[in-house]
């Protein structure tokens, strides 16, 4: 039975979210002309020189526009990937702990890394990834010469995905973990009548129930295909790893501390936007097409 | 909870707690380090010679951090600001999500609103616009700059729709037959459900605003206006400055005071540590457990 | 209370709008300040800030103001840069700001050596690059610390983000890179030279470059310097902790550095500085401009005298306000120092210890600090007075003091003999070097640091120079020529 005279009182409540989301969000979104104009703050933004798309012939002009767009990719994609399945894995584990005091306990503290800064850790995982850090010394323990990590191009992109994963993953377990408490709990007395395993009660009863939430987090997080970290990879980066490490983000900062380039920022940040949204309008699309459901 | 008592489960159980205190511990030791650090001298954490343990202990960067009345005028400040947004998330995101979760029918444009929140939390003008619409709307160096600017938060809307569409469709018929009308339905049915989501984006809300230190700089003026993590992010210790240009200044401080930036840290941490396991009381099984009369 | 101060002798109101900060935060503050044309009506801003403002017509030509108001003493510093200082703030023949000076001495790059282990190894102190590579062997070979243990480095290097050497938009105060190195070469990485044939050319394009960089990558190879040079986060723990010996930067990157610490940790840390010369014997740094920070006021505001007179203020008085106040405090503070200010000190200082001058006798204008510095320099300094080894000084008298004593006495010290001067055709950035200059720089940075890391072959240097000069190094050169004919 479903109420249609209650839309009016729906709209009622949407409303002061909506004027909010106007003024703080829609207004400012004009700005986004800024990305097709050469910018002067004395003219301002509405009597700058519009330039239609010279800021985005200008990115892709650069000789190492792909690499740095490639770059970009891979460790946002790894990202993705790592923060959607470490933190499932992670929070079913914690789910299967019975003392519930540790599990309160630990629940805490693996949130606790997100609140460090990047320049303390960065600070950290350069000691321990040093030449006589505790890596390498356990390294020489099998007789491998000591390897100077954030030296490495190639193994750049592991270092910075494995550090974040390992600092935000306590910020995904929380949500997958709310997800869990929506379980009915006659489920999973039902399935241990009809004698199912531990394991397979988690396979047919749990991954099932928090489904929504893992498919929202995915799509959600396909948002930031193109946000690889700056703060994380400012950090931690040198010129010897440009070549896998060097973002839009961290070319843009670079570019900009030299010149301040806001027409290049704003056309980049653009980008960024759109392909997000067509990542994340796509995957709708294939659900609804294919699973008959609407993600939001 | 179901229990098991195969050998098998036993075993599995000891092998769990293995597992996941080892990856606590992997969590803890850096901040453990952190905290050794903000306790030592400086001459010793800047040398490297700072463990597990404090060298030199001494309060000195708590005392540096803490000693001064801005410390305390910008602890308010935080807090007023915590409170106010996090009470208004709350109260926005609930009366955004609840009709949103609705589908089409009972909503019109509820499609078209939904894509509207989407787009506008992938889409921004930037920096300059925003601190242009700001400005004209006459909040520079108001507290409600600091709590309206990021806007709606979308991302935890989203979280709080998706939960309320999976609630069972039986309650809501059950309190239509009651004679619920829309606010009561929400007020008092689906809100006392979502406990634990809400804990969620309320815990969200709580640290964005405690820790947020741009908009703070940005937005406010002098130091008597900023909110915590603005002022102390803005604190570096400058020694013997005067002769010195900006920009050796910089150099220098930027990293010579290890055990100012790691007490800096613990500062952000204390909400999460207060508040957290207050909140986790919601993330309980089974809430929806006894509601439902089949 | 500096606020009251002002307002007593110069009837000036000043709000202070922001407070002065440091970081890319405060800087990015700045440049939202500068785009949306939200400015204060007078504020410190740098070089590229000064460039954008100047081309959207947000400032106020001081010109005349200047002319009119600016003190004796001021005027008197901004001329002692023969023209630098002026050059730098003027467009269109109008001064759009005022620019501060630095002291000269914050332009050359010096060697610090630990002495105490020279010593203990029966080593002389290395002055040319040969002499260097066998000290530095020695440094990392046999154990100078005495512990033990196989743990010394020999040359320091930079840190994650640091620079391996300065360029012509920051040319001074560049610590824990390799500018004596280069600069032993004759090379000079970073800035436009005059090249053999009459024309600009980019000193990083240059043979002389090649051969340094060859040099480094052999040190390297060799492990005489520190492996983790670039990606380690804090250059100074090294110098701290006592496991480097020796390390490139300012006379100031002594006492004002890692030093206090370092001697913190291990009281008879001798650390000495000396140049670094060629192969004729000569020091040969590159010299940069003495100007970086600018005071600008925006277009319209009706009282720009008012900042030149604050300058005027501080500059006289500042000497006397309390020390223990921060500068952070002093609206639109900018580093006034007479060009030769620490050379003035220096032979001061090295009077009064010898008796022949009085603190009383010092309190030159312009000069701020010269009495102060004075009235410590007994406090800090122990007899014999001509002896500059830690022994010989009291840190703990006075901290403060004895930083700046000792890098005064130490790192002063080196400057005062003749050398010769190369100086960047220009400081500033031309109108092809805003669209193409970070490129280039990314890509010189990779390779050189590669080079010397052994990631790449030493001749990968020469792709470089000619991928340098096609990805818009020589229209880059051609302006540059433009700017120079004039």
């Amino acid at each position: 039975m479903i109420n249609k005279g209650f839309a009016k009182h729906y709209y009622l409540m949407l409303l002061p979210g909506m004027i909010w989301l106007t003024l703080f969000s829609i207004v400012p979104m004009f700005g986004i002309v800024m990305a097709f104009q050469d910018y002067n703050p004395g003219l301002g933004i509405l009597h700058s020189e519009w330039v239609g798309l010279e800021n985005f012939k200008y990115m892709f002009s650069l000789n190492d526009s792909v690499t740095i767009l490639v770059n970009t990719l891979v460790i946002a994609v790894l990202k993705i990937v790592g923060n959607l399945i470490i933190p499932l894995v992670f929070a079913l584990l914690l789910n299967e702990l019975r003392l519930r005091y540790l599990k309160r306990w630990i629940q805490t503290i693996v949130y606790l890394p997100h609140f460090l800064s990047w320049v303390i850790l960065s600070g950290i995982l350069l000691d321990i990834f040093g030449y006589t850090g505790p890596v390498n010394q356990i390294l020489s323990v099998f007789h491998i010469k000591p390897v100077l990590f954030f030296g490495r191009a190639d193994l750049f992109p592991a270092l910075i995905v494995g550090s974040d994963v390992w600092k935000e993953f306590g910020f995904n377990t929380i949500i997958y973990l709310a997800a869990l408490t929506g379980i009915n709990p006659a489920l999973y007395e039902a399935a241990a009548i009809d004698g199912a395993t531990r394991f397979k009660r988690m396979l047919h009863v749990t991954l099932p129930g928090i489904v929504s939430a893992i498919v929202l987090l995915s799509v959600l997080s396909l948002g930031n295909v193109l946000n690889a970290g700056f703060e994380q990879i400012f950090n931690l980066y040198n010129p010897l790893v440009y070549s896998s490490g060097d973002i839009i983000d961290t070319w843009v900062y670079r570019t900009g501390l030299v010149n301040l380039q806001f027409s290049l920022a704003t056309a980049m940040g653009l980008l960024k936007s759109v392909v997000s949204f067509l990542m994340i309008t796509i995957s709708y699309y294939l659900a609804y097409r294919f699973a008959n459901y609407r993600i939001f | 909870m179901v229990k098991d008592n195969t050998a098998g489960s036993r075993l599995f159980d000891i092998a769990l707690i293995v597992i996941l205190v080892g990856i606590a511990i992997l969590c803890i030791l850096p901040i453990w380090y952190t905290l050794a650090v903000s306790l030592s001298n400086n001459a010793a954490a800047s040398s490297g010679r700072v463990g597990l343990w404090p060298v030199g202990f001494n309060l000195g960067s708590y005392q540096e951090l803490m000693g001064d009345r801005k410390f305390f005028n910008s602890f308010w400040i935080s807090v007023q600001r915590v409170i106010l947004g996090s009470g208004l998330n709350f109260v926005v995101i609930l009366l955004m999500a609840y009709p949103l979760s609705k589908n089409a029918k009972e909503l019109p444009y509820r499609n078209v609103l939904m894509w509207i929140l989407v787009f506008t939390m992938l889409f921004n003008g930037g920096l300059i616009p925003w601190y242009m619409t700001v400005k004209s709307l006459g909040l520079i160096n108001n507290i409600w700059a600091l709590v309206l600017g990021n806007s709606v938060p979308v991302f935890s809307v989203i979280l709080v729709i998706n939960f309320f569409r999976n609630l069972p469709k039986e309650l809501e018929e059950a309190a239509l037959v009651d004679g619920a009308g829309p606010w009561r339905m929400m007020i008092q049915i689906f809100v006392p459900l979502a406990g634990p989501v809400i804990a969620t984006v309320t815990l969200f809300s709580i640290v964005y605003h405690w820790n947020e230190f741009f908009n703070g700089l940005v937005l406010m003026s002098a130091a008597d206006h900023y909110p915590l993590q603005t002022y102390i992010q803005q604190m570096v210790v400058v020694i013997d400055a005067n002769t010195m240009t900006a920009e050796q200044i910089q150099r220098m401080s930027e990293l010579s005071n290890r055990t100012l930036n790691a007490a800096k840290i613990f500062i952000a941490m204390i909400p999460v540590l207060v508040i957290y396991p207050f909140l986790q009381r919601f993330f309980i099984t089974g809430i929806t457990l006894g509601s439902v009369k089949e | 209370m500096y606020t009251r101060y002002v307002k007593d002798n110069l009837n000036i109101d000043t709000k202070i709008i922001w407070q002065a900060g440091v970081g890319k935060d405060y800087q990015q503050k700045v440049n939202l300040a500068i785009a949306s044309n939200d400015l204060p009506d007078a504020l410190v801003v740098t070089d590229t800030q000064l460039r954008q403002m100047v081309k959207s017509n947000q400032l106020a030509d001081l010109s005349e103001v200047y002319e009119q108001y600016a003190s004796p003493v001021l005027k008197k510093i901004i001329d002692s840069t023969d023209g630098l200082a002026m050059k730098s703030v003027t467009f269109d023949g109008k001064m759009y700001a005022l620019p501060n000076v630095t002291a000269e001495s914050d332009m050359q790059h010096i060697m610090w050596i630990r002495k105490d282990w020279l010593d203990k190894l029966g080593l002389k102190v290395p002055r040319n690059i040969d002499e260097l590579e066998k000290v530095a062997k020695a440094f990392v070979e046999q154990d100078p610390d005495g512990n033990g243990k196989n743990d010394t480095i020999g040359i320091s290097g930079p840190q994650s983000g640091g620079l391996l050497n300065a360029d012509f938009i920051n040319p001074n105060n560049n610590n824990y890179g390799f500018d004596p190195i280069f600069g032993a070469y004759h090379a000079y990485p970073g800035f436009w030279l005059k090249g053999a044939d009459g024309n600009p050319t980019y000193g990083s394009i240059e043979p002389e470059t090649k051969e340094a960089l060859a040099k480094l990558r052999d040190l390297y190879a060799k492990g005489l310097i520190d492996p983790e040079m670039s990606i380690r986060k804090d250059a100074q723990e090294l110098i701290k902790n006592g496991t480097s010996g020796i390390y490139f930067g300012l006379w100031w990157a002594g006492g004002y550095g890692p030093l206090a610490d370092a001697i913190k940790n291990n009281p008879k840390a001798n650390w000495q500085a000396y140049t670094l010369l060629d192969k004729n014997g000569e020091f040969t740094p590159h010299m940069g401009t003495p100007s970086n920070q600018y005071l600008v006021v925006r277009k319209g505001y009706k009282h720009p005298e008012a900042a030149i007179k604050m300058e005027n203020l501080l500059l006289r008085d500042e000497s006397k306000f309390d020390v223990s106040v921060g500068i952070g405090n002093y609206p639109l503070r900018i580093v006034f120092a007479p060009m030769d200010e620490m050379y003035v000190t220096y032979n001061a200082m090295k009077e009064v210890l010898a008796g022949t001058k009085k603190p009383e006798e010092l309190d030159l204008p312009g000069y701020k600090l010269l009495k102060a510095d004075a009235e410590n320099i007994k406090k800090v300094k122990l007899e014999p007075y001509d002896k500059m080894d830690i022994q010989y000084w009291d840190p703990n008298a006075d901290l403060g003091a004895w930083k700046r004593l000792y890098s005064t006495l130490v790192g002063i010290a080196p400057l005062m003999e003749p050398y010769k001067k190369t100086y960047s055709l220009t400081y500033s950035q031309t109108k092809t070097m805003e669209s193409k200059l970070a490129t280039l720089d990314k890509m010189e940075k990779e390779t050189f640091l590669k080079i010397i890391m052994g990631a790449a072959p030493l001749d990968t240097f020469d792709q470089f120079v000619k991928d340098w000069r096609k990805q818009g190094g020589d229209d880059i050169l051609k302006e540059v020529a433009e700017i120079t004919q004039q």
